[in-house]
């Protein structure tokens, strides 16, 4: 903030600038007022409630008792929680790359003249649109064991395919991709809504100096899209962290998803936290599972939020 | 402007529009077979052409109902969410409070709760406020989002101060900035946190199910859910049902995704 | 500049305008008998929803003054929507039971105990004890199922196995086995499931001599030899390669696999002749035989019953209901269009619906059933089921070992109940 040069701020102007100060603060207020008692109410409050029975026994239907940190040690000692953690974990560090994946399609997306644009990011939103069961279907066809697609293709070569989503050592990685090719249909929204923010002056300066479509995806695009990117980065962890839909719906649920023999290594936390609170009843262990679960979704973005200082490029 | 190589982008865009379309091409398939043909394995790839599926879809559902409500409930939290978000989110980019980042934190932390937990709490704030089976049960909670907040936020730290600050000194208040200057500017964001909310609120399916119990009452997506049997479930029907319920929400994102190919320079000065 | 915002804010308006007229409503409105009254009637199953809204229609033809309205949530989410509803004070009047959920909901007081003295004679037992809790009956039995062997008469010839007798053994079923998996063509001789215990596992070693839970509902039977006999049935057929392997079964459910003429059998739920009836390639054909016996002949029964929701504002206009539900006229409507019915004498026409079919297997083996094993807590200890026999059937863990880890963590479970 620049103040102009030599004048001291008189009483009055002093006066006045707290006066804009605690308009502006109460502007503020005023502005975030709707959706914060939205957010208080239908969302805040769940939580608190969620916390306060995560320390206690709570019944299917209803009627607590008090047990304390009891559900906590429950939950550090219980190697279903850890091994969720961990799946949970890989789904989010591989589903990173759909990020990079997404800027990329959504800057060839994005060129200028580009003939047939149109179709292709509406392609390309299809996913999104597309019924999940149908989604399912599709991808347990390519995956499938014996008439796959995908086996068919590697048995061209040689190579017998395992059973993709039955077996424990592949289980995770296609669903991996099955999350990433969801995703781009999203994240690639809000890529392109990004770009259309950044200046085309920087462009035409960088093409008159010379500079080739590939500089100028590294030179311009990227650091301007960055806060777009860290917000999509963010949302994406989180997201990622908080996986249920997709497993849900390509193994199965209840029993079937449990007689997979890779059910170990496909279990997310928040699958996890449905068994318990909605199957057997366990209701107060699912509320601790989840507020640790927020917990460490917290911590990563505060994590998150520090770091953007060393790559998030704000104008 | 270097073209040189559009053929290797149209290549890539090609294959990979292939993947992405995919699943759309099977449901349209699949919603053409009979039931034996959609469930027989190995899947067969032609479908037997039963068009009748569609007019059944009519049969077995209050189409319209679910329709109108669908649109209403969409709408609503569109408009609400990019009202309420916007708000929020120029009041957390540009104006000075105390508590500004305390609160922000607050706000998302709403985003980093698991959705699944919400279910029967709110459940239970509905059954309290007398709003079970009705629209604003599914229309209301939806109109407040964190999600909202954080995007319109990033959209709103990225544009230049200039203007803004040209206005302030004119003697602009803080709603006259946000409304005649940064919602202008900032109209990617908002078209993107549109079509975003359409589309979360078009597919919802567990909430309108949950908390209502009439079928006039319910969504598509939920309406859909329900033709699902205990033993049987006819996917052909299902899929031609979902199909039809996509075609809006695809038309407004194909009329919509031309804002995208117009950029807006926004330096200031106009011409 | 911003028209669109405004006309967006008015729309906002509008919309919450027209909802709050359209207003959420309460069912039910007096307390008194002559008033109007409408009922809430939870079911989940989209088949049988015309037959539901048939039942109502007739029942409001003899009660003029009350109204059935048929709340239908798909069976996948039917559980998780009662659980809410009962939390927030709203469960249906009237709502299907199912034996692994009935004890949950009435020993937390949830659902009705039937004070009227009933008939319960004309229902197969095996039913009437599984909704009885502490002495009192909850709920009156609305169709019922058996578990049969569904077979493929074309691969049985091609095989050269004479079809099943009905007094056909273990043994019997062994040596039919070997010869029907045609491991060139790709041919099982059964899938041994482990997403459907009802129609797997339960039977097998109930007829192995063994049993699930013991009766007072506190210890597992899974440390039972015989028990262990039973589930062997099925790791036995998966190691001789007679049934695909888990990870194929994962991949593609046998059903479907069945449906394409790669397994032989496939034990099966009465319910399935709805799919195998209509379904292209086994409609012709399919047929169906008993199941084979162990040390003994068993089969599990298991039927939805009518229950009567605790907070019901109008209990004596919902036990009518269900009482209609229960009588020979509704059972003779619903035996016509959709399950068997429960009530003694009016499974004939769901019999007569498919004469070139042995349907009445699954009414005779109603003589030997027994019933679902459940619990306060069933959905905890099944879950554990699959948690520890999944390694048995992929081989990881001896099922011996499997079946006492399952029996340990089943009993601490049961400990907790």
């Amino acid at each position: 903030m620049t103040t102009t040069a030599g004048t001291r701020p008189t009483r009055a102007a002093h006066a006045a600038s707290k006066r804009r100060f605690r308009a502006e603060a109460l502007w503020g207020y005023a502005f975030i007022a709707p959706t914060g008692l939205g957010l208080a109410i239908f969302y805040l409050w769940p939580v608190v409630q969620t916390t306060y029975f995560s320390f206690t026994e709570w019944g299917a239907f209803g009627g607590h008792t008090w047990t304390g940190l009891d559900n906590y040690t429950r939950l550090i000692g219980d190697p279903e929680v850890g091994r969720a953690l961990v799946n949970t974990l890989t789904y989010t560090v591989l589903g990173l790359v759909g990020i990079p994946l997404a800027i990329v399609f959504a800057a060839l997306l994005n060129r200028p003249g580009l003939r047939g644009v149109s179709a292709y990011r509406t392609a390309f939103f299809l996913p999104v649109v597309t019924m999940p069961v149908a989604v399912a279907m599709l991808w347990r066809w390519l995956y499938n064991g014996d008439y796959g697609l995908v086996n068919q293709v590697l048995s061209v070569v040689g190579i017998d395919g395992p059973n993709w989503i039955a077996d424990p050592a592949t289980a995770m990685y296609a669903l991996v991709v099955v999350g990433i090719w969801s995703s781009i249909g999203y994240n690639l929204i809000i890529f392109l809504a990004g770009m259309q923010a950044i200046p085309k002056e920087l462009y035409e300066a960088a093409s008159m100096d010379g500079a080739g479509s590939v500089r100028q995806f590294f030179r311009i695009t990227l650091p301007m899209l960055s806060p777009t990117a860290f917000f999509i980065s963010i949302v994406s962890v989180i997201g990622s962290l908080q996986l249920f839909d997709l497993v849900f719906v390509m193994t199965g649920s209840g029993q079937s998803a449990r007689a997979n023999p890779a059910y170990a290594r496909l279990q997310t936390v928040v699958q996890l936290f449905y068994e318990r609170a909605f199957v057997t009843n366990d209701r107060g262990y699912a509320a601790a599972i989840v507020i640790a679960l927020l917990v460490l979704i917290a911590a990563l973005t505060v994590l998150q939020f520090r770091l953007q200082r060393r790559w998030v490029h704000y104008v | 402007m270097s073209e040189r190589r559009p053929i290797g982008v149209h290549a890539v865009l090609i294959a990979s529009s292939l993947a992405m379309v995919a699943p759309f091409a099977w449901q349209i398939v699949t919603s053409l077979k009979t039931l034996s043909s959609a469930t027989r394995v190995p899947p067969s790839l032609l479908p037997e052409g039963r068009w009748d599926n569609y007019a059944k879809v009519f049969d077995l559902l209050p189409f319209a109902d679910q329709f109108l409500n669908t649109v209403v409930m969409a709408a609503g939290r569109v408009a609400g969410q990019v009202l309420f978000c916007s708000m929020a989110a120029y009041a957390f980019a540009r104006l000075r409070f105390p508590g500004r980042n305390l609160l922000f934190g607050v706000f998302l932390s709403v985003l980093m709760v698991p959705p699944q937990l919400f279910v029967i709490p709110q459940y239970q704030i509905m059954s309290s406020l007398g709003w079970l089976n009705s629209l604003q049960a599914i229309i209301v909670p939806g109109l407040f989002s964190a999600f909202g907040v954080f995007l319109l936020r990033q959209f709103f730290l990225g544009l230049p101060r200039e203007i803004e600050e040209a206005a302030r000194l004119d003697g602009a208040g803080p709603v006259r900035i946000y409304w005649s200057i940064m919602m202008p500017l900032a109209r990617p964001g908002l078209v993107a946190l549109g079509i975003l909310t359409l589309l979360w609120a078009w597919n919802d399916l567990f909430w309108p199910l949950v908390v209502n119990t009439d079928p006039e009452k319910m969504t598509l997506s939920a309406g859909l859910a329900a033709l699902q049997g205990q033993y049987q479930t006819d996917y052909p029907i299902l899929m031609a049902g979902s199909l039809i319920a996509s075609l809006p929400v695809i038309a407004v994102f194909v009329f919509l995704q031309r804002q995208f190919i117009q950029g807006i320079a926004h330096t200031g000065t106009k011409g | 500049m911003w028209k669109s915002a405004r006309s967006g804010a008015a729309l906002l308006c509008a919309v919450l305008l027209a909802s709050a007229c359209g207003g959420g409503e309460q069912a039910g409105t007096g307390a008194g008998t002559q008033d109007k009254v409408t009922l809430s009637y939870g079911v989940w199953d989209a088949t049988q929803q015309a037959v539901m809204q048939e039942l109502g229609a007739e029942f409001t033809k003899t009660h003029p003054n009350v109204a059935i309205d048929v709340q239908l949530t798909p069976w996948a989410d039917y559980w998780t929507k009662m659980k809410a509803a009962v939390t927030g004070g709203a469960a249906p009047d009237v709502f299907w039971m199912n034996g692994p959920n009935f004890q949950l909901y009435a020993s937390n007081g949830v659902i009705k105990p039937i004070e009227e003295q009933v008939d319960t004679s004309v229902y197969p037992k095996g039913l009437v004890d599984l909704y009885t809790y502490e002495g009192k009956l909850y709920g009156l039995p609305k169709d019922m199922d058996t578990v049969g062997v569904w077979y493929n008469k074309t691969l049985f010839e091609a095989a050269k196995v004479t079809p099943p007798a009905d007094d056909w053994t273990w043994a019997d079923f062994k040596e039919a086995a070997a010869k029907l998996t045609d491991a060139k063509k790709g041919v099982y001789a059964i899938g041994a499931e482990l997403t459907s215990f009802q129609e797997y596992q339960y039977n097998t070693i109930y007829q192995a001599g063994g049993h699930v839970i013991s009766p007072d509902g506190k210890k597992s039977g899974y440390d039972d030899p015989k028990t262990i006999e039973g589930l062997k049935f099925w790791t036995d057929l998966i190691a001789a390669k007679q049934s695909p392997d888990l990870k194929t079964m994962t991949d593609t459910a046998p059903l479907q696999l069945f449906e394409a003429g790669k397994l032989a059998m496939y034990w099966g739920g009465s319910w399935n002749v709805a799919e195998f009836t209509k379904n292209d390639y086994t409609k012709d054909k399919v047929d169906v035989a008993p199941l084979p016996k162990g040390e003994k002949q068993a089969t599990i029964i298991h039927g939805v019953a009518n229950v009567v929701s605790a907070k019901t504002e109008h209990p004596a206009e919902a036990w009518e209901f269900v009482k209609f539900l229960g009588s020979k006229p509704a059972a003779g409507i619903l035996g016509k269009k959709g399950p068997i019915p429960a009530y003694n004498g009016t499974q004939s026409d769901w019999v007569a619906a498919h004469p070139e079919l042995k349907l009445q297997v699954f009414l005779d083996a109603v003589a030997y059933a027994v019933p679902y094993p459940v619990s306060k807590n069933t959905a905890a200890w099944q879950e554990a089921e699959l948690t520890h026999l999944t390694k048995a059937w992929t081989g990881e863990v001896p099922v011996d070992k499997a079946a006492a880890d399952l029996a340990a963590g089943m009993n601490d479970l049961l400990a907790k109940e």
